[in-house]
């Protein structure tokens, strides 16, 4: 049989950092093949070669047997080749049909047209089973749906192989279930589908066949179903990850004390509605929930760069509700945002300008002259003791891995001492030992007696690690659970109509 | 376990050949590369500047002469780069700092005026015993700048109102009050044109003994160094950076946003207001309409060529000094037309500019396979 996809040999240098050394891949028709690995580990920059956003230093393609140099997006596209990236390349304030139309233009007068691209939409929606509105404006939809507009525009360009990078990683569970069921709809089809990933549960349940790479190289191409989740995971990360969690009870004293919350969304809709909990020194609370019932807001609140519609915060005792975010940290609070380039780090700074942010507004650095040195220093031995790799003090942040640019959020967060700690899918797109790092960090603030606030989609993330679980259902904390917490009860509440 | 050499064979690919274009996003760029790059643009912009003068009638070696040889290693003509490029590295500067907190200060005339309008207050009323009046004349300048921004930083800050209309809009205010201002109350007795009176001798900035280079060249070269620690050194300096670069971010993080980008702005409206009381003080010795004439617009693309560095304002300003100066005389010496001297001046930037697309873009070129 003809693989779909062939490549062999392919190497790419950034700036002497060696992304791909000599990585193979191949695919066939009818499968979903999934590509593992930690993150940076190459499994993008490899498929951006396949869709030309990247030109390989050495290598060879072969599409259908055919040996090709993929010269750009639009040569991929002819080929039969189309990615949904990990961002989603949508204008927002355009409708569905109109972000589907500009990259599949069918002709003809436009009106005309939308009307026929809608059509083609609602095609497609139904044979792969999910809703989608051609007329919904991109901005007012959510991050599933959005993402199901990606996997439309590249249906209608005739793709024939599939490429979905980390498709999951924005969704919560139920929606990734039933995307990576669309997904094997796909391969059912016949088309050739590569599922980027690195969660072992979506390999073994949905795919036909796993690449697995590491540090720029291929280093396995198996049926998932030989492999034991040890081995995979072995042949990922090179050695078995750290496991964490023991159990802990509160201290008692409370910390942080929310009190009949209420928040806006950004188009002005209520977000939180009278949200009321309290986090003791030494426990970990998590908030549970399905995305977009107010965890955003929720987080967003708390930092202080949102305004609370109601209710109060305090911190420590004292109340914050309309504080700066800077009399907040001084007041004890550490904040680990979940979007790590809109509100963690400035990408285009450097790695110590980043980390020392916050002890320099706290005026550890001095305010005439800044101690640049001191500064330095002190972010070396933050990327010694959390372990950043990828770069040094005068890095810009940018480059860093996803993994490393969290763990330089948790650095300079955690070095200033905070007792107050509220972390917002705090693990999110990181690969299995960055998140092991990550979780353990949170227990070691926890363990230090800080109050730390886990805001997750993840339910597994916040059942292991949490010591109290609030359920966030509509804006509201439905129920609250003591560890060990149910499982199903929290599910149930999760999802339930509160 | 499966090999190199158990992967498919497939098509040949070599990064670079002739043919079509593959632009890469570059994720970082040494210095030296990207010093190398400007210079390459700056080269360039040179070249055509040359070519047209040399079809304009100028011959290759009075160009160099002309350009290089009297304005800078003449005394008269470097004498006059210096006068030049005072007010220049000044407004320079008041765009650098206002860019750097991403706030588009379009209304560096405006504040310049104001600049020229508060020296001239305190000059043709005589407030003040004579010793102290020049230092009052400068602060009162800088204020009058800093009052002339304060307004559309407000707004920007607390509503979102679009800096660049507002500043921009400011500029003709402050143009049509100087004009009601020479045409009316402050118009010279003497002769009657409409300029203000002129300033008396202790209100004018004194020599430095050096041709006709006078303290504005001192005041400028202190600001140069106040901005640079202000800018690099200082604490407000990285807070700047963070609010130009990431205000979100900048602002979760604890920063004052809001006091730090109307600290900057109010700067750059004094350093305006600054330049606008060196030309006053020095080289105009009065208030006149034409004195902020072209500053707005030099000040942008000085701090666009310096990419907002005050260290790299001091140079960009006394290479554009020295490109007016030299402008003057070779419009005067070979009867050419001002036009092209502002000629000269855009491509050369333009030039600049562009080599910024080889600082973000690895360029390959790839055979056309594609269609």
């Amino acid at each position: 049989m003809t693989a779909a996809l062939e490549m062999s040999d392919v190497s790419k240098e950034f700036d002497g950092n060696r992304a791909l050394d000599g990585a193979w891949f191949r695919a066939g028709y009818g499968r979903v093949h999934a590509l593992l690995g930690e993150n940076g580990a190459g499994k993008s920059s490899l498929m951006n070669v396949v869709c030309g956003l990247y030109a390989p230093d050495a290598g060879r393609i072969a599409v259908d047997g055919a040996p090709v140099a993929v010269t750009g997006p639009a040569h991929a596209r002819a080929l039969g080749i189309g990615m949904v990236h990990q961002h989603f390349k949508l204008v927002r304030p355009f409708t569905v049909a109109e972000n589907v139309a500009m990259a599949n233009p069918l002709g003809g007068r436009w009106t005309d047209e939308l009307a026929r691209v809608a059509e083609t939409i609602e095609r497609h929606c139904g044979e792969l089973g999910f809703e989608l509105d051609p007329g919904a404006r991109i901005d007012s939809i959510s991050v599933a749906e959005r993402q199901r507009v990606e996997i439309v525009k590249v249906l209608m360009s005739g793709a024939r192989i599939l490429i979905l990078d980390e498709p999951t990683a924005v969704l919560t569970d139920d929606e990734a279930d039933r995307l990576l069921g669309v997904v094997r709809g796909l391969a059912g089809r016949g088309a050739a589908v590569v599922l980027i990933t690195h969660k072992l549960r979506e390999v073994r349940d949905f795919a036909d066949r796993v690449t697995i790479m590491r540090a720029g190289r291929t280093v396995a191409d198996e049926d998932p179903k030989t492999l034991s989740d040890r081995r995979m995971t072995e042949l990922m990360v090179g050695s078995a990850p750290r496991s964490a969690v023991a159990a802990r009870s509160g201290g008692g004293k409370i910390r942080l004390d929310i009190r009949d919350l209420g928040a806006a969304r950004d188009d002005g809709l209520a977000a939180l509605a009278g949200i009321t909990f309290a986090v003791q020194e030494g426990e970990i609370y998590g908030v549970a929930g399905v995305g977009g019932n107010g965890q955003t807001e929720l987080a967003e609140v708390l930092m202080g760069v949102r305004p609370a519609t109601g209710g109060s915060v305090a911190l420590d005792g004292a109340d914050r509700t309309a504080a700066h975010p800077g009399e907040r940290r001084r007041g004890g609070l550490g904040t680990i945002p979940a979007d790590r380039y809109l509100h963690g780090l400035t990408a285009d700074l450097s790695v110590a300008e980043n980390f020392a942010l916050a002890g320099l507004a706290a005026g550890r650095y001095g305010r005439w002259w800044v101690a640049s040195g001191r500064m330095r220093g002190d972010t070396e031995a933050a990327i010694a003791a959390f372990e950043i790799q990828g770069g040094g003090p005068a890095t810009r942040s940018r480059l860093l891995s996803g993994g490393n640019a969290q763990k330089l959020v948790l650095a300079r967060e955690l070095s200033g001492g905070a007792g107050i700690l509220v972390a917002h899918s705090p693990t999110r797109g990181l690969d299995l030992r960055a998140c092991a790092a990550v979780q353990s960090q949170l227990l070691e603030a926890r363990d230090r007696g800080a109050a730390v606030l886990l805001i997750s989609e993840d339910l597994d993330e916040v059942l292991d690690l949490s010591d109290r679980v609030g359920v966030l259902n509509r804006g509201r904390i439905v129920g609250e659970f003591a560890r060990p917490a149910d499982r199903h009860a929290v599910g149930r509440l999760m999802v339930g109509h509160a | 376990m499966p090999d190199h050499a158990a992967a498919p064979p497939a098509g040949a690919y070599r990064a670079r050949r002739l043919g079509r274009l593959n632009l890469e996003v570059r994720q970082s760029i040494g210095r030296v590369k990207h010093a190398a790059f400007i210079a390459f643009g700056l080269g360039i912009g040179l070249a055509i500047s040359v070519a047209i003068l040399m079809a304009a009638g100028v011959e290759a070696a009075n160009i160099f002469e002309e350009f290089v040889v009297l304005t800078f290693f003449d005394r008269l003509g470097l004498s006059s780069v210096l006068i030049e490029c005072s007010p220049l590295i000044l407004v320079g500067l008041s765009a650098a700092v206002a860019f750097r907190v991403n706030f588009w200060n379009i209304g560096i005339e405006g504040q310049f005026f104001w600049g020229a309008i508060g020296a001239t207050v305190i000059a043709i009323f005589d407030v003040g015993p004579p010793a102290t009046r020049i230092g009052l004349m400068l602060i009162l300048a800088m204020v009058g700048g800093f009052l002339w921004i304060a307004p559309p930083a407000i707004l920007k800050i607390r509503l979102g109102v679009n800096e660049v209309i507002s500043t921009l809009l400011l500029n003709y205010v402050a143009y049509l009050f100087v004009l009601n201002q020479i045409y009316g109350a402050w118009q010279d007795t003497r002769d009657r044109f409409p300029h203000s009176e002129a300033f008396d001798a202790a209100e004018r900035l004194p020599l430095l003994g050096w041709e006709k280079v006078h303290l504005g060249l001192v005041i400028s070269l202190a600001a140069v160094a106040l901005v640079w620690w202000l800018m690099q050194r200082s604490r407000f300096g990285v807070y700047m950076r963070f609010v130009g670069a990431n205000p979100h971010m900048a602002l979760a993080a604890g920063i004052p946003v809001a006091m730090t980008i109307f600290l900057a702005v109010g700067l750059s409206g004094a350093l305006s207001g600054a330049a606008g009381f060196v030309m006053g003080a020095a080289q105009e010795h009065r208030l006149t309409g034409t004195m902020a004439a072209g500053y707005g617009f030099s000040g942008i693309m000085i701090a666009f060529l310096a990419r907002n560095n005050p260290v790299a304002v001091l140079v960009v300003a006394f290479m554009i000094g020295g490109l007016y100066a030299a402008g003057q005389s070779v419009k005067v010496f070979y009867s050419l037309p001002q036009a092209l001297v502002s000629l000269i001046q855009a491509i050369v930037v333009m030039c600049v500019a562009a080599s910024d697309f080889l600082v973000r873009y690895r360029v390959h070129w790839l055979r056309g396979a594609a269609r």
